[in-house]
């Protein structure tokens, strides 16, 4: 079928098989990530944040990954509370933050390497960078969520990339993207469609308002 | 299980609240003027509805320099119009009358004019915005708490929710700021709300993070159940003006009563939190979809159907505690005639009085007039003895079999008054019936 040969032209062309599969990988954990939000439940706020944590794991391995974003999270939110008492401006703020958090990971690194703890290479600095970028958006979430709720946001986000990260190394998955890959786009926008006119309840609603479901009364038992 | 589903789809999620009912009640001109604090208020006030005045609006540093402060009164609130979960107020409750002439808050600091300026240039800055984007800073008036909400509410000022759909109010929930929620109304931030019965303005429920509880979480710990909310109507009639004036279909708007002007509109929030179904324990999206299609052309009209259809939360609570019946002053029941046929008539509820008294006429066009005895009766204009006949009406889903009087009643406005004897099954509200015709169970 000239569908699988769609891939094979392509790489034929120059373009890497790796950047190929993470192109189309791309859809899918999107997709994912839509259906969490929608279905399941998990609040999130955009799709860019568990998407480049999911391909920080890739690139990092699991372990380290996990590692790293935790050690970006812990480190941020102590140095927005303490830079949080001189008051600034909001740029320069968040500048601070992100010194120290690139310092704290730079120290990390070395002192990593100095002891030789764990083997570690940093395969794409664009990822370790993304990913401190990233604190950004955590500090914005716990100025309005608080300290709670934005650590229920990470933990609920980190499963989630944990998910995507498995879906993504999947071998059968990638053999099947690389051999339809214009019936995965095909298919992703079909399911995004059916979500994005999805009204019914989301799975964690169904907990949340169960003291009102079960005061509903059916209208047959009068 | 299954039940448990069935049941699930009477209650309102995210994706139906911004699929269903966000986009296509309201349009972007409508969601522009909700999320405009200052837009909103001009909207609403040329309207002639109570907003909180607007002392003052700083938009640059050039009208911070120009800024009269003679012209700020004792007390008043500083807010960044985009601010953010209530980062940036500064409120002072008075002034001090020695020279600098400082403002003095609530934790008895005081603020001088110099303290103000280099808040406002912070402001504008866009260091409590965000997204760090220059923002305008603006005076306001500062709501007085009245006294029956004191206990409940922690610094800062309780107010009301009020969800419009369609020109009803579908929903009310009463928010109440804690120690948790830093004095602020939100309920994501730990906040208390209470669930409010329509018809009565009655608080009913109420929860604390999702969890129902039952006292405020305040230094004397008052029960949170069976609030009365002042001027209940007239906050009613505000929230669905609100949405005649602004057009915005779907709506969260909230209300706080000022100790001296009464109900003001605060704020209109189209992306209304869902917890307000949990506070009253009752689904949103039956009541919507009940409303949907609905032409109300009147605020009263709208006012109206909230309470006679979302009304009754209280009563039915009562009746299941007290295992009686509560009527109005105003009943229809059903008298049973010789047949066993029933005949609709409104009666008059008398516990002044102590047997039931029916209309000569009424009785004999019922063929029940048959006299079993007479008794003696002291009245206005003297003793009289009058018949008694037996009777059995049907009030409010229950039988009553009685004895009762008659007598020449056709001067007056009711064929029939129900008195003590046959009342002790029932508990008597004179505020029931007044705006409700017919009980809401049958609507």
């Amino acid at each position: 079928m000239n569908i699988f040969s769609t891939s094979q032209y392509l790489i034929g062309r120059g373009i890497p098989e790796e950047i190929l599969i993470l192109l189309l990988m791309l859809p899918i954990v999107a997709t994912i990530i839509a259906f969490a939000r929608q279905v399941i439940g998990i609040k999130g706020f955009d799709i860019y944040t568990p998407l480049i944590i999911t391909f920080a794991f890739l690139l990092t391995g699991l372990r380290y990954g996990l590692i790293l974003f935790a050690l970006i999270l812990v480190v941020g939110t102590i140095s927005r509370l303490i830079v949080k008492k001189f008051r600034l401006l909001y740029l320069p703020r968040m500048a601070i933050i992100l010194t120290s958090v690139s310092t704290i990971v730079l120290l990390s690194f070395y002192l990593n390497n100095y002891f030789n703890l764990i083997k570690f290479n940093i395969p794409s600095v664009f990822i370790v960078l993304a990913m401190v970028a990233l604190i950004e958006k955590f500090i914005v979430i716990q100025i309005e969520r608080g300290i709670r709720g934005s650590i229920l946001l990470a933990v609920e986000i980190t499963i989630l990339s944990i998910i995507s990260f498995y879906v993504i190394s999947w071998g059968w998955l990638e053999n099947i993207v690389l051999t339809y890959p214009l019936l995965i786009i095909a298919l992703t926008v079909a399911i995004n469609l059916f979500l994005g006119k999805w009204t019914g309840l989301r799975l964690t609603e169904y907990f949340r308002f169960k003291d009102v479901i079960k005061n509903v009364e059916l209208p047959g038992k009068k | 299980m299954w039940n448990y589903l069935e049941k699930s789809k009477y209650v309102l999620g995210l994706n139906a609240r911004n699929l269903t009912y966000l986009r296509p009640s309201n349009t972007s001109r409508a969601i522009r003027i909700a999320d405009n604090k200052l837009l909103a208020k001009r909207i609403l006030r040329k309207a002639g509805l109570p907003v909180l005045e607007t002392y003052g609006i700083i938009s640059n540093p050039k009208e911070l320099k120009e800024f009269n402060w003679d012209s700020l009164p004792a007390s008043f609130v500083l807010k960044p119009n985009r601010g953010l979960g209530g980062e940036g107020i500064t409120i002072v409750y008075g002034k001090k009358k020695k020279y600098p002439y400082p403002w003095v808050r609530a934790d008895k600091r005081t603020v001088e004019v110099e303290d103000l300026k280099s808040h406002i240039s912070n402001i504008l800055e866009g260091t409590f915005s965000l997204t760090g984007l220059p923002d305008v800073a603006f005076f306001e008036e500062r709501v007085k708490l009245i006294k029956v909400l004191k206990p409940y509410s922690f610094r800062g000022i309780p107010d009301i929710r009020i969800i419009v759909y369609n020109s009803v109010p579908v929903m009310a929930e009463m928010r109440l700021p804690t120690q948790e929620s830093g004095g602020k109304a939100n309920l994501h931030l730990g906040g208390v709300g209470t669930g409010i019965d329509m018809g009565t303005g009655i608080t009913t429920t109420a929860i604390q993070r999702d969890r129902i509880i039952e006292y405020a979480p305040t230094k004397t710990k008052p029960l949170l159940r069976g609030i009365q909310i002042p001027n209940w109507k007239e906050v009613l009639r505000l929230a669905v003006h609100a949405q005649e004036v602004t057009k915005i279909g779907f709506f969260g708007v909230d209300i706080a009563i000022d100790r001296d002007k009464g109900p003001m509109i605060l704020e209109l929030n189209v992306r209304p939190g869902l917890s307000i179904q949990i506070a009253n324990l009752t689904p949103l999206k039956d009541r919507l979809q009940r409303i949907k299609g609905l032409k109300v052309k009147t605020v009263s009209k709208g006012v109206k159907i909230a309470q006679d259809l979302f009304g009754g939360e209280i009563e039915e609570e009562v009746e299941e505690i007290s295992g009686k019946k509560v009527i109005g002053i105003n009943e229809p029941i059903e008298i049973l005639d010789a047949d066993g046929k029933k005949h609709l008539i409104t009666a008059k509820i008398d516990t002044g009085a102590y047997r039931t008294t029916i209309c000569k006429t009424i009785a004999s066009k019922l063929e029940i007039n048959n006299i079993i005895a007479h008794k003696q009766v002291r009245g206005a204009l003297g003793s009289e003895e009058r018949p008694i006949i037996d009777i059995s009406f049907v009030m409010d889903k229950r039988l009553v079999d009685s004895e009762a009087f008659i007598a020449d009643r056709s001067e007056m406005k009711y064929d029939i008054i129900i008195g003590r004897r046959d009342l002790k099954r029932f508990l008597v509200d004179p505020a029931k019936n007044v705006f409700m015709k017919r009980k809401h169970k049958n609507i």
